[in-house]
């Protein structure tokens, strides 16, 4: 390997230092074993990260022996972000700089049941908690998106109908009563919108348009800076704006609803004779791999989408329209015609009228934005600053 | 490993069972069952202890030969008469009891049986590590090092080290019996995410279960098992009720 002694030491730096954010925790007889370096040099490293306070070192027990297990150091607390989706669960732990150390994906049965899906939440949280050697009394808070509008009054589903079995359940009672740590609870869109707006595509900006397209259909609207919710937590539910008057009845009760047509079931039927089963993810693959017949369907998804948003944005007057979601990450196939609908109205299309940009964060918007939203929440200790602008510059 | 790049529409099935009955004496195990899967498809057998649904898996691999029926691969009949002619096949399974050595490690495990050997006939340890290395971090298995032996994993990390072992044969069906039994709910949920990726490296899967929840998380399909005989196919969104419904007998 070329290179001078000083820059190989820098790069098994970044080979432990990568190692211990992929698994969360491991001990450094673990860490020799995944990074592929000698057991002295792990621990010189390790050392060095923990002089810089980039790691921390804790005893534990490995297979009944004593053992160093090595944590990115994350000293000042810990909080609990979840994304509870209509087919997957994330849970996400994060230290107070958004950082993420560790992290899991749970595939969830269409129609789950809100007893059996909180309660898998509440474990995935202790798993993860124990993951990275912390305890539950570091936790500092607990964030959490739902596929719904969530009534900030009350803190259950806003809207009945829309997320089968979740109306009246009190979800953050519910989560408060296993884990005894405050939960907070908002829609997934304004979660996505509020980690957008604050370490992704919209930092700067003041309004902010973000608009999810996945399973289902939302926007999060960001207005001076701040999340608007509404009175009711109902703001940005354009997944129910009617754009076929003749069209299906939709959960919520109303007919011909954007998510009847833009929506995870109505985009993969007209494709069942031809592909049979297919995925939401599916559908984003072969996109991807210029499939006809799934471009049709996307590109097709993003202009009615588009006509919704633009409605929206000229009643907003936006700066920026960020897209997230699964749909967005076909790229320009689902933007261009989402993009040509807002150019199609006047007042959107003028000079410095919105751009339309995909989420900077990826599918990870909601789930920053739950960790963001319990950051945001919790006054149980000074935040610096400077934190804030090294999450921000990230 | 080499993904398959024909996409998903519709073919021939990659696996068909016609009419396919097998007796232990006077037990009906299977009564002339019908079992077709598809590549990129994960289809799960359900049903009551005692369904038939492990001896449906051992006659795909090859363990158990049916007494009656017909078994085709990617449309051409054939019979498996052993373990290793399913192998040969493109059919591989993990079993309920894993049968890993608790003694070994990741790479010994993975390679068991089917080490990859030099010219003089001597193990090469160090392609075989990497060969592991490589097919954990496209299944998206954490376990930190492929040198840890099995007895220091969790029960989730060892179903996993058994999945990935399927894999070396670069096989086209993987049959999965009870994968997340006696899992916690992490474990479960990497186990169904290493699904999720069979499923994408276009592979058809067979997952048998008993938790619902599980098999309607990630199947395409469900066929629905009752004393050895098929009692309904259901898609992936039906309801729980019905999914029931068809396992009890009550519908």
């Amino acid at each position: 390997m070329a290179g001078s002694q000083s820059s190989l030491r820098e790069a098994n730096r970044a080979r432990v230092a990568d190692a211990v954010k992929r698994h969360g925790g491991l001990t450094q007889v673990e860490l020799a074993g995944a990074t592929g370096l000698s057991a002295a040099t792990v621990s010189a490293i390790v050392k060095d990260l923990v002089a810089a306070e980039i790691a921390e070192v804790r005893s534990t027990v490995r297979s009944g022996r004593r053992a160093q297990l090595v944590t990115l150091a994350h000293r000042v607390g810990l909080v609990a972000g979840v994304v509870v989706g209509y087919r997957h669960l994330r849970v996400a732990l994060a230290d107070v700089s958004h950082e993420v150390l560790a992290e899991q994906i749970l595939p969830l049965p269409a129609d789950h049941r809100s007893d059996t899906s909180l309660d898998r939440v509440a474990l995935l949280v202790v798993d993860l908690v124990e993951r990275v050697g912390a305890d539950l009394g570091e936790l500092l808070g607990i964030g959490v998106g739902l596929p719904a509008p969530v009534n900030p009054a009350t803190g259950m589903v806003g809207l009945r109908g829309v997320l089968r079995g979740w109306d009246s359940v009190q979800i953050a009672q519910v989560l408060e009563k296993r884990l005894a740590r405050p939960v907070f609870v908002d829609n997934d869109a304004n979660l996505g919108a509020l980690a957008e707006s604050t370490l992704g595509a919209g930092r700067e900006l003041r309004d902010l348009l973000y608009v999810n397209v996945s399973q289902g259909v939302g926007a999060g609207l960001v207005v001076n800076g701040r999340v608007h919710r509404g009175a009711d937590g109902t703001a940005g539910e354009i997944g129910h704006v009617q754009v076929d008057p003749a069209g299906r009845i939709c959960a919520c009760g109303s007919r011909g609803c954007l998510e009847t047509v833009v929506g995870g079931p109505a985009l993969l039927e007209p494709l069942y004779a031809s592909y049979g089963h297919l995925t939401l993810r599916d559908v984003v693959r072969l996109t991807k791999d210029d499939d006809p017949g799934c471009r049709e369907i996307v590109a097709d998804a993003g202009a009615t989408v588009g006509g919704v948003v633009a409605a929206l944005a000229t009643g907003l007057g936006p700066q920026r329209v960020v897209v997230g979601g699964d749909l967005a990450e076909t790229g320009e196939v689902f933007l261009a015609p989402l993009r040509e609908a807002l150019r199609r109205r006047t007042v959107l299309s003028r000079p410095g009228g919105p751009d339309v940009v995909p989420a900077a964060l990826g599918l990870r918007a909601e789930l920053q934005g739950a960790i963001a939203l319990a950051l945001e929440s919790t006054d149980l200790f000074e935040r610096p600053d400077s934190t804030d602008d090294e999450g921000a510059g990230r | 490993m080499t993904p398959p790049t024909d996409g998903t529409r519709r073919r021939s099935p990659l696996l068909a069972l016609r009419e396919v009955s097998k007796n232990f004496g006077a037990v009906e195990a299977l009564v002339g069952i019908d079992l077709e899967v598809y590549s990129h498809e994960v289809v799960a057998l359900v049903g009551d202890n005692g369904a038939g649904k492990s001896t449906l898996a051992k006659v795909v691999a090859g363990v158990l030969t049916p007494d009656a029926g017909q078994v085709e691969i990617e449309g051409r009949p054939v019979t498996i008469h052993s373990p290793s002619a399913a192998n040969a096949l493109g059919v591989a399974s993990v079993f309920q009891d894993l049968a890993v050595c608790e003694n070994l490690d990741v790479t010994a495990n993975v390679f068991l049986g089917q080490e990859i050997r030099g010219r003089a006939g001597m193990l090469r340890d160090g392609q075989m590590e990497v060969d592991t290395r490589r097919l954990l971090e496209h299944l998206t298995v954490r376990i930190p090092s492929v040198r840890t032996p099995l007895r220091s994993l969790s029960a989730g990390q060892r179903q996993a080290v058994a999945i990935a072992r399927t894999l070396i044969g670069e096989p086209r069906i993987v049959v999965l019996d009870e994968p997340t039994a006696a899992l916690s709910v992490a474990q479960t949920a990497e186990v169904l995410t290493h699904i999720e990726r069979l499923r994408e490296m276009g592979l058809g899967v067979i997952l048998i279960s008993h938790n619902l929840n599980d098999v309607r998380a990630v199947s395409d399909r469900i066929e629905v098992m009752r004393h050895g005989r098929n009692n309904g196919s259901f898609p992936a969104s039906a309801s729980h009720e019905s999914i029931l419904a068809a396992i009890t007998g009550a519908a």
